[in-house]
């Protein structure tokens, strides 16, 4: 419609300027005739018009002008004047001539002034590179969290983690993400409970955790540049200081421990074996490590010389008192931004294409199929760690997957996958159907495994679940109190899904969107 | 057929023989150099005028006037007489005209920009209004695309079809254009619809 009377507009423009057909100008008058809104326009670009014809002013002559295009037109320019309008192309042609005798007898020129380049940047990002102790400010909580579950804070507020993993093929990929679940707190303290530490023993494992943060300091690097150095040795301290953990724990609670963790390892876990491991790894040091920085990822050497770096502190904090304070300052703004220049990664994987980058907007992955981790003939953990949370409380995340089926779509919120889920799951009931069994097998089959039965007509709708808080666990009470307590939600959980089924009946879809979820 | 011969024979009328720009040409071709000043003296004005028009200001008015009249003189023995003399001529003062634009906007990437260059200077509290100045400036703030032909039309009464071919693009593009300028302006000068009686 607007399109409509900007063209009408413009014919009367035309109009105006008297430069319509006399067909058009008949045509358009008639309906000048019977259009208000025709009316005012016509009149507003006459007032335009007029406007614009009186606003100029007439330029004063100019009585020389002949005479003085007269004598230009005597003076012969110079035979260089008419080339003079190629000269950008001539310059280009020089250019071109000169970068092409020069690369001709020196071929590397480019790969010297590329690695030049590379080595500037590299020199740039390893300024001022500190232990992550400084930015993190780490405590045993966060050491303890390392050792189990494989993720370091890389910042005062605890906004991001480094995260360390393995994939299905086994190759090693570390993550830097922001904390989107609230990060527990209370492990250690869980695990102190479960193992029922008096306060010598306490203090024992505060020492252990204690005497790795030294070690750990110069694993894991940071600079104001928004760099993070990473060295590969940091998956054996990981899995060293599990060891060592689990060593402790067998020293002191042997019993218990038994019952999450299998014979066969207990045996790895002597002292003795645990301070081989240790002093394998300390000795085992690799210069090497992985720079993520917001240009690039890469590979280098890199030497943090940890002696000068102590001693430098305690100059410092001999000193003055609020140079460390301005010190600790300049590292707790630290935080990766997942800026254009991370973006810039994915699609230019950097110049060492040994890694594969995923970024999202809070999460960075890297894996780092080729980068050598120091050899070190650790147990294996993974299996482990099924056991250890049983011991932990069951403070891992657990998860598992609804086959995806066209025309049914699953809402799911994931708040905090240590403490629980829920999640809405409109369109199905006990008839539908995932392949050949039928949706109540699935659900009985899955929920059995957490000790307690669901009625799958229930969930017509929605269906919420919650773990028992990890807080409430003691490991010196029965556990089938612990089911009990468990049950009398699950039938409070029930009387109230009862309750919001009714009410959520009336919003259910009639239509639901074509897509799936994975949980 | 003898009359038709003898019309054919007849001199041409001897005050539209030196009027003709086509004839000052033929002369000119012919070696008759004075004819160019005669040239220059008709047109001078209406090339001074557009440039004055185009670049919204007078400081360079004089100095693309005479490149283009020398570039006319250097081009003269060339001109094929396939339109106007005016349409070439008015061609050439619209490219200098955008050459130099095309310096001036290059120039203006290394110049810092001025505080008020969004503003038309005008205050329309103050009593000493000046319709002319604002409309002027209005004017200036066009994109060269719409003010050129715009000026071209209102001001120097050029048709759609001289317009079309000194700026070398379609009648029905001028056209739009021509009324794009317009809206343009409607919106420049909203804030002072009140004294301009919008």
């Amino acid at each position: 419609m607007k399109r409509l009377y900007n063209k009408k507009y413009e014919q009367l423009s035309a109009y105006i300027d008297n430069e319509l057909s006399e067909e058009d100008i008949k045509k358009l008058e008639e309906e000048l005739k019977f259009s208000k809104q025709l009316q005012e326009k016509l009149a507003e670009l006459k007032k335009i018009k007029q406007l614009t014809y009186s606003s100029v002013k007439p330029i004063p002559e100019n009585p020389f002008f002949e005479t003085r295009l007269a004598s230009n037109l005597r003076v012969k320019s110079p035979w260089y004047q008419k080339y003079k309008k190629y000269s950008p192309v001539y310059g280009i042609i020089a250019l071109s001539i000169i970068l092409m005798i020069v690369l001709k007898y020196n071929p590397l020129l480019i790969d010297k002034v590329v690695e030049q380049q590379k080595s500037n940047i590299t020199a740039f990002y390893k300024q001022n590179l500190k232990p992550l102790l400084f930015a993190a400010d780490l405590t045993n909580e966060d050491i303890f969290n390392f050792a189990f579950y494989n993720r370091l804070p890389l910042n005062n507020d605890r906004k991001q983690y480094l995260q360390l993993g393995s994939d299905k093929n086994g190759n090693q990929f570390f993550e830097i993400k922001t904390a989107g679940l609230t990060p527990n707190s209370s492990n250690l303290e869980n695990f102190i409970k479960g193992l029922n530490l008096n306060v010598k023993q306490q203090k024992q494992l505060d020492s252990i955790l204690t005497s790795h943060v030294s070690d750990l300091q110069s694993q894991v690097l940071v600079n104001d540049k928004n760099t993070v150095a990473i060295n590969p040795n940091i998956w054996n301290y990981n899995k060293a200081l599990a060891a060592d953990l689990i060593s402790f724990a067998t020293n002191v609670d042997r019993y218990n421990l038994q019952k999450v963790i299998p014979p066969n390892y207990e045996k790895l876990y002597n002292a003795q074996k645990v301070a081989q491991i240790i002093n394998d790894i300390k000795s085992t040091k690799t210069n090497k490590y992985i720079f993520l920085t917001p240009d690039s990822i890469f590979s280098d050497q890199y030497s943090f010389n940890q002696q000068e770096f102590n001693k430098e502190m305690q100059r410092w904090s001999k000193e003055m008192q609020k140079n460390m304070q301005e010190f600790g300052k300049q590292f707790s703004n630290f935080n990766i931004q997942f800026g254009q220049g991370f973006a810039k990664l994915k699609k230019d994987s950097s110049w060492d294409k040994n890694f594969e980058v995923y970024i999202d907007s809070n999460i960075c992955r890297v894996h780092i199929p080729k980068v050598e981790i120091p050899q070190i003939n650790l147990p294996e953990m993974n299996e482990l760690n099924i056991n250890l949370d049983s011991l932990t409380n069951y403070l891992r995340s657990f998860s598992f997957r609804f086959p995806s089926h066209p025309g049914k779509n699953y809402k799911y919120f994931y708040s905090d996958s240590s403490k629980g889920f829920n999640f809405r799951a409109y369109g199905f009931d006990s008839t539908y159907t995932f392949g050949n069994p039928k949706m109540d097998s699935i659900l009985k089959k899955r929920f059995k495994n957490f000790g307690f039965k669901m009625n799958p007509d229930s969930l017509a709708s929605i269906f919420k679940f919650f773990m028992n808080d990890s807080t409430n666990y003691d490991r010196q009470q029965n556990i089938q109190r612990q089911m009990k307590e468990f049950q009398k939600q699950m039938e409070m959980f029930q009387k109230e899904m009862e309750q919001m089924q009714k009410e959520l009946k009336k919003n259910v879809p009639s239509k639901p969107t074509k897509k799936s979820v994975e949980i | 057929m003898k009359i038709k011969k003898e019309k054919e024979d007849l001199p041409l009328p001897q005050i539209l023989n030196l009027d003709d720009d086509f004839s000052l040409i033929k002369r000119f071709i012919e070696g008759d150099e004075s004819t160019f000043n005669t040239l220059v003296q008709r047109h001078k004005e209406k090339v001074r005028n557009i440039i004055y028009l185009t670049l919204g200001n007078n400081d360079q008015v004089d100095d693309i006037a005479q490149e283009v009249f020398l570039t006319v003189y250097k081009n003269l023995g060339g001109f094929r007489f396939e339109s106007q003399f005016t349409t070439w001529l008015y061609r050439i003062t619209v490219n200098k005209c955008k050459d130099y634009l095309r310096k001036i906007k290059i120039r203006n990437i290394f110049t810092p920009i001025k505080d008020n260059e969004n503003d038309l200077g005008y205050n329309p509290n103050s009593e000493d209004t000046d319709i002319k100045e604002i409309v002027h400036k209005a004017i200036s703030k066009l994109p060269d695309k719409l003010r050129i032909p715009l000026m071209l039309k209102d001001i120097e009464g050029l048709s759609y079809q001289e317009i079309s071919e000194s700026i070398q693009c379609e009648i029905g593009t001028v056209k739009s254009r021509i009324f794009r300028a317009r809206e343009g302006l409607r919106n420049l000068l909203k804030p002072y619809e009140r004294e301009l009686m919008l």
